[in-house]
């Protein structure tokens, strides 16, 4: 028998009993639409956060903090007190100048930039003052624009704004922003308001992590936070955390040797992926909850099969004999029900991702419009072509395996048996 | 003339709980390429049993079966599978016809399984319909054959391959005797155009006398070869 042939058997064979076959086929589209719909989400999900993640992090540097004597917040123990150690808000130690002159010392730091973070008040660019709160410049740092660039270090008193501020601030593009100045507000050390004038170079789009701040120079973080705690000795010189520069070339081998002589030397160091890495778990947990309803949904659809399969056997156990005389081989036989269940498979997985497909260009383009507004670029749900073909051939193999039991029963007929059969 | 079928002390038992069904006993039979053979004898006395041993459909429980000169156990399931589908044609009592499917599909089922392409099937699937008086009833569904007209298309479907030998078990036995005549006439006016084996079983004296000779069965035993 030619394959073509066997193939256009099986799909007959199977319009012939088509309430059977509709209801076989709804179960496995069941649980394909479901396995559609969350990978669909899961990879949406997954690569808008990759995209992000230039945003936050720039390449070869990595994120240092004291090693905390609490690493879990919620913990019950209570640390004894220790007077070489600033602990600041939430419990966090804080880096004081030794610990920057020891990092500093490590082998592989090439650059080390103490995370200043200024409190601003606002910003204004008229008669309206807007909250406003601030990240200090590291280069090398990726941010998605709308307009212009990033802060350069050459320029100190250049800023970048997330393009919320284009509005508010009076202007009608991110365009005719860029090159405008503005001007900062905060309290110094005295609680007295100081102004401080910028030039916008730069408009950033929004996303999901961070870059909802400003940005400013490290010289003007630096200077502005200098401003707020001299003379105050539990902040002055004091940080929460500290980006460290290393070379990006480094192995991944070498990079885990790397953040071993943190940890030797009392210090967490983390990559900001390692940051993310905990949202990604979270975000991959649910979608495996998520997936394993499709998959049970999946099997429930098997036994479905294998039902059907067999039921199909004995209607056509005199055909199949008649087959047999006729010289089918076994193969031939067990090839025709196989396809016949892969086919329940593939249709099934077909409609099941295209409706899936359908659904979540739907729900997408409403989130979109709708509460995911903000983020440009969000895709809620994503579907790459080739999981998605992976997902059919895989539902068409279990397909396969579930009529294997049912096909092999068909092959195995004796011509006589199947001829006497009534 | 050279022997295509030859049977030695075949027999056939089937288990059946406590006491044992023996089908066939001690059966030596010799077909010859191009005879007409008739199997005739009382209902199960083993007729059908025999000739389905004789085409290699069913398995004897002893004995020896020779096709062609060879030891029909020592084929291989291929082997076996090429004999049934180019070497014999079958009709059966029962007609075994795909209702659904159209008298041509159900003519050409044999060169589907043989892997002929679609164009070539049809084409040879009409001209035997052609042969058989069903050209006009190509396209209808086999289910709304009558039954004489259901026969032909089975004797059609057992032709299209061109086979050496036709096994027809009963091949007149459900059909009123108008037809029966047509089926009988078809088959012997093939049998002495392309020199095809016969090998009819059935009930019928009249078409057991138009075969060159009869085998009579009894009980599973050959009582009489004429
Ligand atoms: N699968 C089977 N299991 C047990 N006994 C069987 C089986 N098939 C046939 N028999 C027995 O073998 C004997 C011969 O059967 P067979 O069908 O060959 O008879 P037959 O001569 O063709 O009869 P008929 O003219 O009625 O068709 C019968 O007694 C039948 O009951
Ligand atoms: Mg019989």
């Amino acid at each position: 028998m030619k394959f073509f042939d066997i193939v256009k058997i099986s799909q007959k064979n199977l319009l012939r009993a088509k309430l059977r076959t509709v209801l076989t086929v709804g179960a496995v589209f069941i649980g394909a639409l479901t396995l559609s719909l969350t990978n669909g989400l899961g990879n949406g999900v997954k690569a808008y956060v990759n995209d992000q993640l230039g945003n936050v992090g720039a390449e070869g540097t990595l994120i240092v903090r004291v090693k905390q004597s609490q690493q879990n917040p919620v913990s019950t123990d209570v640390s004894e007190y220790n007077p070489d150690r600033q602990v600041g808000t939430f419990n966090i130690s804080l880096l004081d100048e030794t610990d920057l002159e020891k990092i500093a010392q490590i082998e592989g730091v090439l650059e080390v930039i103490p995370d200043n973070l200024p409190q601003l008040d606002y910003i204004t660019a008229g008669d309206k003052k807007f909250e406003v709160a601030a990240y200090q410049n590291i280069e090398g740092l990726n941010l998605t624009m709308t307009a212009g660039d990033t802060v350069n270090e050459d320029v100190p008193n250049g800023i970048t704004v997330p393009n919320k501020y284009v509005a508010p601030l009076g202007y009608n593009s991110a365009e005719a922003m860029l090159g405008t100045t503005a001007t900062l507000g905060y309290k110094d050390a005295n609680g007295k308001t100081k102004n401080y004038e910028v030039t916008i170079v730069g408009i950033q789009e929004q996303s999901l992590l961070g870059n909802s701040n400003i940005v400013v120079s490290q010289t003007l973080a630096e200077k502005i936070v200098k401003d707020q705690t001299d003379g105050v000795a539990s902040l002055s010189g004091k940080y929460v955390d500290s980006t460290i520069k290393y070379d990006p070339n480094l192995s991944k081998e070498e990079l885990d040797d790397l953040k071993q002589r943190f940890n030797d030397a009392g210090y967490g160091a983390q990559t900001v992926q390692d940051q993310i890495g905990i949202i990604s778990t979270v975000i991959d947990t649910i979608l495996i909850i998520l997936n394993v309803f499709g998959l049970i949904a999946l099997l429930a659809a098997g036994f479905g099969i294998v039902n059907t399969q067999l039921m199909s056997v004995n209607e056509r156990t005199s055909e199949i004999g008649l087959m047999k005389a006729l010289g089918a081989s076994r193969k031939q036989i067990f090839l025709m029900f196989s396809i016949e269940a892969a086919s329940i498979g593939f249709w099934g997985a077909s409609l099941g991702a295209a409706v899936g497909i359908v659904i979540g260009t739907i729900v997408s383009d409403f989130a979109s419009k709708d509460f995911l507004k903000d983020f440009v670029g969000f895709r809620l749900v994503a579907f790459p072509p080739l999981p998605t073909l992976a997902v059919i051939l895989g539902i068409m193999f279990l397909a396969f395996l579930a009529g294997a039991l049912p096909s092999l029963k068909a092959s195995r007929l004796d011509p006589i048996k199947a001829l006497r059969y009534e | 003339m050279k022997t295509l079928i030859e049977a030695k002390n075949l027999s056939k038992v089937y288990p059946s709980g406590g006491e044992d069904t023996v089908a066939l006993k001690d059966i030596n039979v010799a077909i010859t390429q191009g005879e007409s053979v008739a199997i005739i004898g009382k209902s199960g006395s083993g007729k059908s049993t025999l000739m389905h041993i004789l085409a290699t459909l069913d398995r004897p429980t002893d004995g020896e079966l020779m096709f062609a000169g060879r030891h029909a156990h020592n084929l291989t399931p291929a082997q076996v599978d090429h004999v049934r589908n180019k070497r014999f044609g079958f009709v059966f009592q029962q007609f075994f016809l795909n209702a659904r499917n159209t008298v041509l599909e159900n003519v050409t089922l044999p060169l589907v399984i043989a892997g002929v392409p679609a164009a070539e099937r049809n084409r040879k699937g009409l001209a035997m319909l052609e042969n058989v008086g069903l050209l006009d009833k190509a396209k209808k569904r086999a289910g709304e054959l009558s039954g004489g007209q259901k026969q032909r298309l089975c004797i059609a479907r057992a032709l299209i391959t061109k086979p050496l030998v036709i096994f027809a078990d009963e091949p007149t036995g459900n059909l009123d005797t108008e037809n029966g005549a047509i089926v009988t006439e078809l088959l012997f006016k093939l049998h002495k155009q392309h020199n095809i084996t016969l090998v009819i079983v059935t009930h019928d004296p009249d078409l057991a006398k138009l075969c060159d000779r009869s085998i009579l069965v009894k009980d599973g035993r050959i009582v009489e070869a004429a």
